[in-house]
């Protein structure tokens, strides 16, 4: 389910493919159990930048390496692939667990509930690994729940970079713009050009 | 205004019958709780708040939270002393009633009143705080009641556990004279995080307001405009009257138009009765200095221009006079004050020789110049017909 992606990638643009970033609701992103609360929001790079973590990294809390992130998206998206840098020392995520359209998912519930899909991860220092989605499954996603409940052995969990690699649509959820209500019907408001024209019919 | 959810977890076990808060624990306690949730619903009208009981027969949640204040205070009616309480478990089952709150934006917050022993480890609160603090839940403790030698460590280690940046406070509280709700009041329990004392918790202090003036504009809107108006005044006059004096010290150098003006300024000194600050004129009567009493008179007119180019004539004449350059600012900027008592300035405005005096000693201007004894005249006339207004008034000021 991995890919090994060349480095030295000419025939297309990388940074194009990986730029789902762009479509994530960054006001709306959030984690538990981060040492530094809103730390998440900098994981979210542009695909050149995914080694460059001076803005910050999204670190658990000593001695408990979960994680739960939840990424918002400003319409639905089509998700095709992942890919994680995690830190040195043990401190990589070894297991991703993903759940799609969900709001509010806490620890207890990430354990007990069926993910989407569950991936094994590797230490992927340099971002050269992506994992790739069961396409079919994550067609319409408008908000998307990592879960990380291990490490390779270090005492906190450290996320450098996330990249998500699809295509956005342009389609929205739950979003109600605006909305007329009519607490009496007036039938003068709803007059059709034929009524208009002719003159016989008329409501009252 | 943060948005939260907030679960209250009332001790109600037998600890609670002592009397050491007035009236008994409990009723302090309920009061603080009634206390609790009309500020946590006011400050964000989304917030909710629910209730649960740690001792009785085990942990009961009497409301799940609500915004509703109504429901919320009714439940608190007809609540029994007894059992034990039992805190890990309370703050567990506040945790479950949060996680199921029905708006998922709110935060979630636990107020537990610890009033008895606490016969847990510190190490299991310290799980407890961690589990907490994992699930971003905030933890507000109030320590009051029993107080032996474990309880405030055991719940210092508690929120050291629980706390992330802040968010969660601990509270001691003695017995003591003041009631229980009035200690919380200022504690960050009640601000939220030093947001700033909320409109809710200033009028309960009763008076002890953080509003400007001291009047809640909720209360007395018009009587709060009105003395942010009027202050406002007082300021913009001070400065106008500041930015005078900044304009007298750039015109020191001015000579001879400035005395010619000058005369016409001295008549219409007479007329407008306006201003004299009778304390200062009864200071500085005492003063030898007739110069000094001449720039108090001089400084009385409200016209601004008038008034600097009087005043930097009276400086020309005593530059080195430091007691005059003092008087004439406190004149300046005490110009505004209303009192109708004339009779110092008129006593000194009629006195013709005092008058030729002051005018010899002025650069520019000759006693003998025919404009100014006619000014001179009919200075004396006027204030002639002025006599019968300055006797009786004489009389009221003695």
């Amino acid at each position: 389910m991995a890919c090994l992606h060349d480095h030295s990638c000419e025939e297309h643009d990388c940074s194009s493919d990986w730029s789902l970033y762009k479509h994530v609701d960054l006001s709306k992103v959030s984690a538990l159990n981060e040492a530094v609360s809103g730390s998440v929001k900098s994981v979210f790079r542009a695909w050149e930048q995914r080694l460059n973590s001076s803005e910050g990294y999204l670190e658990s809390n000593e001695g408990d390496p979960e994680l739960i992130v939840f990424i918002p998206f400003t319409s639905d998206v089509k998700l095709k692939s992942i890919s994680i840098v995690g830190g040195a020392d043990g401190t990589s995520p070894a297991k991703m667990r993903a759940f799609i359209n969900r709001d509010g998912i806490d620890f207890s519930d990430a354990q007990n509930m069926q993910p989407v899909q569950e991936w094994d991860l590797v230490e992927n220092l340099q971002g050269v690994l992506e994992y790739q989605t069961r396409y079919s499954r994550f067609q319409s996603v408008g908000n998307i729940t990592l879960h990380f409940p291990d490490n390779f052995g270090g005492d906190t969990t450290q996320i450098h970079y996330i990249g998500l690699k699809g295509e956005a649509t342009q389609l929205k959820r739950d979003v109600v713009a605006t909305i007329v209500y009519e607490l009496m019907p007036n039938p003068s408001d709803h007059k059709t050009r034929a009524e208009t024209g002719g003159g016989l019919s008329q409501v009252e | 205004m943060v948005l939260e959810a907030t679960m209250i977890c009332i001790d109600n076990s037998e600890w609670m019958r002592n009397g050491d808060y007035s009236p008994n624990r409990f009723q302090a306690q309920a009061d603080a709780v009634n206390l609790i949730c009309g500020a946590k619903t006011q400050s964000n009208p989304e917030n909710t708040v629910g209730i649960l009981t740690m001792a009785g027969k085990g942990v009961r949640v009497l409301v799940t939270p609500t915004s509703d204040l109504g429901k919320i205070l009714a439940c608190m009616h007809g609540l029994e002393i007894g059992g034990e309480m039992n805190l890990a478990a309370g703050i567990q089952v506040a945790q479950l009633a949060l996680k199921h709150r029905q708006n998922k934006k709110q935060q979630q917050r636990i107020i537990v009143f610890v009033g008895s022993p606490v016969k847990y480890d510190k190490k299991v609160l310290e799980l407890i705080g961690r589990k907490l603090k994992k699930n971003s839940v905030a933890l507000d403790i109030v320590n009051f009641g029993e107080e032996d030698q474990d309880k405030s460590e055991k719940l210092e280690a508690l929120l050291a556990a629980v706390n992330n940046n802040d968010s969660s406070h601990i509270v001691h509280v003695p017995p003591g004279p003041s009631a229980l709700s009035d200690v919380l009041i200022s504690t960050p329990i009640f601000t939220g995080d030093g947001e700033g004392g909320s409109g809710f918790a200033a009028a309960a202090a009763g008076g002890v307001s953080g509003f400007e003036f001291g009047v809640d504009p909720n209360l007395d809107p018009e009587l709060a405009l009105a003395l942010r108006v009027s202050m406002e005044e007082e300021r913009a006059r001070q400065e106008a009257a500041a930015k005078k004096a900044a304009e007298e010290a750039a015109k020191q150098e001015k000579g001879e138009e400035q005395s010619t003006s000058q005369d016409t300024t001295m008549t219409d000194n007479v007329n407008p009765e306006t201003s004299e600050p009778e304390k200062k004129t009864n200071d500085l009567m005492d003063d030898e200095n007739a110069l000094l009493q001449q720039a108090l008179a001089m400084s009385m007119d409200d016209s601004s221009s008038t008034v600097a180019v009087r005043d930097t004539d009276m400086s020309d004449a005593s530059a080195d006079d430091h007691d005059l350059q003092l008087a004439l600012q406190l004149s300046v900027q005490d110009g505004a004050v209303e009192q109708s008592n004339q009779t110092d300035m008129n006593k000194l405005l009629a006195d013709q020789s005092f008058m030729s005096s002051i005018l010899a000693s002025l650069p520019g201007v000759d006693p003998n110049d025919p404009h100014v004894k006619d000014l001179l005249a009919s200075m004396q006339s006027q204030s002639e017909n002025k006599e019968d207004d300055k006797a009786p008034k004489e009389e009221e000021k003695k």
